[in-house]
């Protein structure tokens, strides 16, 4: 029930962060949709990813976001007409995936078909194997040691990039204020 | 049901109640000040009750001083946030709505 | 009469998110998203009460900090982008 209520927020403030006119409004809609959302993944019992949610979402990207627009002017747009063939593409494809989770086995019933190969693996065997208490991080850290692996290259060389743009930014700043 | 469930109880649902009336000063009030005395007003109360509430409903247990904590640190902030937006509101232009000015409504009413 | 207050609060959310949508100045918009913010807090807590788990008290008291910066870093974005022209944005 308050599932239900929660992403009807989360649908208004999505339509409204569309029809904004305003790059700031859209921004401020943004942190409040990531707001909704950890209090959704509350709900569904994942403490530590609404507390990602909540870290991230609504304060770091919130925050990020502003800065970035101070280095652009700010936009407001004109009214758009609304693109009749497009909604009905998205209506249809919505449709079909809602339909599809028709079939899905009920949620986190013991006997689901993905919790039958590998996950009762972990679970008995992470005591002996690895010895770390918390079965979370020994699967993301030993188990599938290889993913968080390439997770961490591939936000290292984004952060690089980063930080590469913006050195070159500055310096040329610089260089323009020393002229 | 014991006397600490019946205080909680009252604290809880004052609180509500205070959030609720918020809520609809948010709406009722005219302009963007009038406005911002409902919500900050309450805002305030309303955590201070329900948190006093919970913590109540909680017991003497680490949870108490967690909720202590929270209630402490939005005391603090939030008549800062309500200050410094209303500071900002006015350093770029808006200005409150007065009954005499120009046309007898006032210009952001529902 | 914790789902009665639970209730209650997700009234208020309503509201506030209403008046974040209708709001003609931006600040009307700022002011809505706090009391949004605020409310959620109140809501992590009760969640925090009803499931019986006292350390989702930390994502509560996490979001309060989070909400509190977000809204200064905002006003302070418009105050420096106030500085260039005078005029209230919408």
């Amino acid at each position: 029930m308050i599932d239900i209520l929660l992403l009807l927020f989360l649908a208004i403030t999505a339509i409204a962060i569309v029809r904004s006119r305003d790059t700031v409004t859209a921004v401020m809609l943004a942190g409040l949709s990531s707001l909704i959302s950890a209090c959704l993944f509350l709900l569904l019992d994942a403490a530590d990813v609404a507390f990602t949610e909540a870290a991230v979402g609504a304060g770091i990207s919130t925050l990020l976001m502003l800065s970035a627009l101070h280095a652009v002017a700010p936009t407001k747009t004109r009214p758009r007409k609304v693109a009749w063939p497009a909604l009905a593409v998205a209506l249809l494809c919505g449709g079909l995936l809602a339909y599809g989770t028709l079939d899905l086995p009920p949620f986190a019933a013991p006997d689901n078909p993905v919790h039958q190969h590998v996950a009762n693996h972990y679970l008995e065997q992470t005591n002996k194997e690895i010895g770390v208490p918390n079965v979370v991080t020994a699967v993301l850290a030993s188990y599938r040691g290889f993913d968080t692996l390439g997770e961490i290259v591939v936000v290292f060389t984004a952060g690089l990039a980063v930080l590469l743009l913006i050195g070159r930014r500055r310096q040329e700043d610089q260089d323009d204020d020393a002229k | 049901m014991s006397p600490m469930e019946v205080i909680a109880a009252v604290l809880l649902g004052s609180g509500a109640l205070l959030g609720v009336i918020g809520g609809i000063g948010l709406h009722r009030m005219p302009d963007f000040y009038t406005r911002l005395h409902a919500a900050g007003v309450t805002d305030t109360l309303c955590s201070a009750l329900f948190l006093a509430g919970l913590a109540l409903h909680f017991g003497a247990t680490l949870a108490s001083v967690k909720l202590a904590l929270i209630f402490m640190f939005l005391m603090f902030t939030s008549p800062t946030s309500c200050h410094a937006l209303a500071n900002t509101a006015f350093a770029s232009g808006l200005r409150p709505w007065q009954a005499d000015s120009k046309g007898s409504t006032p210009p952001s009413t529902p | 009469m914790l789902a009665a207050a639970g209730i209650a609060v997700l009234v208020s959310m309503a509201l506030a998110l209403a008046r974040a949508l209708l709001g003609p100045t931006l600040y009307d918009r700022i002011l809505a998203v706090n009391m949004f913010g605020t409310k959620t807090v109140l809501f992590i807590a009760l969640i925090a009460a009803l499931v019986g788990r006292g350390d989702y008290l930390d994502i509560a008291l996490l979001y309060a900090l989070i909400n509190f910066i977000g809204v200064i870093a905002l006003l302070r974005y418009h105050e420096v982008s106030a500085k260039s022209g005078s005029e209230p944005p919408a």
